[in-house]
């Protein structure tokens, strides 16, 4: 794969709405989005609507909204007749995808000023209906209907990884404890709005069995949502932000097998990474899209050369899974790894200090777009302005990274983002 | 038009395959399922007057429509598992693919093979809460396990054990529901322990997992 680098690519500006559940409903869809705009244009006065050329719009499941095409809504809504505009959808990678498409559009020179709208509504029905909806990505032919729901299939995925690499629940606990906690620093954060305490890994422990070894609290909410973003060539960066816009250096995006057993043997992984991977456990195409990501950014080793990262923590167990794709640990040393706590705002690489899907929320659509605001707000110095305090805010960084992840690990992305 | 014309655009149609012709057809709905189409059945209104939610009800039916793959669902209604197996590389899964997945094999068709009805787990988890059509049945054993041959794992429901004595590895034999009660769905057939495979001893963690599962059982015994 070839990349023409002669044009970098850059985030500038971005905002969310606060995520919640229903039935607060606190404003419309495209409410939302001009209200995450506005907030942008606070941040960064000199960007203005006129100034957009592509507006690539991010949005999970119709059937959350009873509404197709939502994004036409949104659209003229912001006043932006005559910009071309299309949607992205993939899964729990939406965003990420969104991401991947306006980043591929800037590169690609054909387009300058790219905005993103990524939004989800999955307050509009009942949590276990919304849970029997996000299954509707498996294959309902196979998997719906013997009790299939993602947290079950995570679930199984889970137990046999963390009995092949030696990780406890009370390993993948910590994590289901730090996100929410560092939540609690993030006015917008679901967390913050709702529960709104601190909880210790004896609290997620005791939380009610969602699915062995999951339980309630290793496990991600359901959110109302909005996000916008803001990615651009370099020179318009220099023009509306120039003190704090971020670099977009590395960008990965690749895909495993819908239903999680067919990963088995699958000739597409051991052409690449030789028999036995990625098993049913372990996130190919996390490993695969973060290979690219790297290639392209210069990270020799992600431990040292990355700061910190935003990314997809479904459950406090995919996220550990993830730590190990992206090469930050492996089956010989991820259980010291998570003894060590090295992902805590007091590690060696804090991963989601804005809280996370489990501590902000998991408005599909919106979320990788919420994971790469909070990464941009960390490397552009705005956590103390747009969290409580610096109590989140990760010291001296250069280089975040941001992944976004779908299905059981059936779409993932990664993307290197650097202070310029 | 002139009828020599119509005739000869009738000739020049290409129809791929002879469309099907449904006369076995049976019907199982429960009396409460209705297509009502879309229908707002109510609102709310806040106590200021300032935001209004809308209820809306959609209910629809869909025809799934198993097409290539309809003599793996047909099997199910027979008690039987079909696998397929592609004719270049001998690759073997349940579920079915119709065209080979090795590249190399240049999506190759592959033939429908019958199955043994006997397996082994691959991964397994306990589900302590579930979607709306499967809470009353809670616990579940939901296990993905390898048919033997195959290259893949299928999930599916495990019964006729302790949920707590659940082992990887463990083998398994498959079992249909009556012929009367088979749908043509994967709920047709779920894993039993294989008959010559025993629990072992109870240990700290089965304990633990017991006690874990416990207010589930509580939970259900409250459901309606």
């Amino acid at each position: 794969m070839g990349f023409n680098m002669s044009r970098k690519i850059c985030f500038v500006g971005g905002a969310t709405t606060p995520f919640d559940y229903g039935p607060t409903g606190f404003e419309s869809i495209e409410g939302g989005a001009a209200e995450c705009i506005r907030e942008t244009r606070e941040d960064i006065p000199d960007f203005s609507l006129r100034d957009i050329d592509l507006m690539i719009y991010s949005h999970f499941s119709v059937h959350f909204g009873h509404q197709l095409c939502s994004e036409w809504i949104i659209h003229d809504h912001l006043g932006l007749v005559g910009v071309p505009q299309y949607r992205v959808e993939n899964g729990g990678n939406t965003g990420g995808s969104a991401l991947y498409a306006a980043v591929l559009a800037v590169m690609s020179g054909h387009h300058d000023v790219v905005g993103i709208v990524g939004w989800e509504t999955m307050d509009s029905v009942t949590q276990s209906q919304g849970s029997e909806f996000i299954a509707l990505a498996s294959d309902i032919r196979y998997e719906l209907m013997v009790g299939g729901i993602y947290p079950i299939y995570y679930a199984a995925m889970a137990n046999k990884w963390m009995k092949d690499n030696n990780v406890t629940e009370e390993d993948v606990a910590t994590i289901g404890a730090k996100n929410r906690n560092n939540a609690m620093d993030n006015p917008k954060a679901q967390w913050y709005r709702n529960e709104h305490k601190y909880i210790t890994v004896d609290d997620v422990m005791n939380s009610r069995l969602i699915s062995y070894p999951i339980k309630k609290y290793d496990c991600c909410l359901m959110s109302r949502g909005v996000a916008f973003a803001l990615v651009c060539s370099e020179d318009y960066a220099k023009k509306v932000n120039p003190d704090g816009y971020v670099t977009i250096d590395g960008i990965g995006l690749s895909s495993c097998t819908i239903r999680a057993g067919d990963r088995l043997n699958f000739p597409g992984w051991t052409n690449r990474y030789g028999s036995n991977y990625p098993e049913m456990t372990e996130f190919g195409a996390c490993r695969n899209s973060a290979e690219q990501a790297y290639k392209m950014a210069g990270i020799n080793d992600p431990l040292k050369d990355i700061d910190f990262g935003e990314i997809h923590d479904a459950f406090s167990t995919s996220e550990a899974q993830i730590y190990k794709a992206l090469g930050l640990a492996d089956e010989n040393n991820i259980s010291q790894f998570l003894h060590d706590e090295s992902t805590h705002m007091h590690g060696e690489i804090p991963m989601n200090p804005g809280g996370g899907l489990m501590g902000y929320g998991h408005p599909v659509g919106a979320t990788g777009i919420m994971s790469a605001i909070e990464c941009y707000y960390q490397l552009s110095g705005l956590i103390p302005k747009k969290h409580n305090s610096k109590k989140s805010e990760v010291p001296d960084v250069k280089c975040g990274i941001v992944n976004s992840h779908a299905g059981t690990g059936t779409s993932i992305s990664n993307f290197i983002f650097r202070r310029h | 038009m002139s009828e020599e014309q119509v005739t000869v655009i009738k000739n020049k149609r290409k129809k791929f395959a002879e469309g099907p012709n449904f006369t076995e057809k049976k019907e199982y709905r429960p009396e409460n399922v209705h297509e009502t189409g879309l229908e707002f059945v109510g609102h709310e209104i806040s106590d200021d007057g300032k935001v209004m939610n809308q209820f809306l009800h959609y209910d629809q039916l869909y025809t799934i429509r198993h097409g290539w793959n309809s003599r793996f669902f047909k099997g199910l209604l027979e008690g039987k598992i079909w696998g397929t197996r592609c004719p270049i590389c001998g690759d073997t899964w349940v579920p079915v693919r119709t065209h080979c997945w090795n590249l190399d094999c240049n999506l190759a068709k592959t033939d429908w093979i019958e199955m043994p009805l006997k397996a082994k787990i691959h991964t397994w988890t306990i589900a302590g809460w579930s979607g709306r059509s499967s809470l009353k049945r809670l616990p579940i054993v939901l296990i993905y396990a390898v048919i033997e041959g195959s290259k893949v794992a299928i999930a599916n429901e495990l019964h006729c054990i302790d949920p707590w004595d659940v082992e990887f590895g463990m083998p398994l034999k498959i079992v249909f529901k009556p012929e009367n009660e088979r749908i043509g769905a994967v709920t047709d057939f779920h894993f039993e322990p294989d008959d010559d495979w025993s629990p072992s001893p109870t240990n700290e963690e089965k304990e633990r997992i017991k006690k874990m599962i416990e207010p589930v059982y509580e939970w259900v015994k409250t459901m309606k």
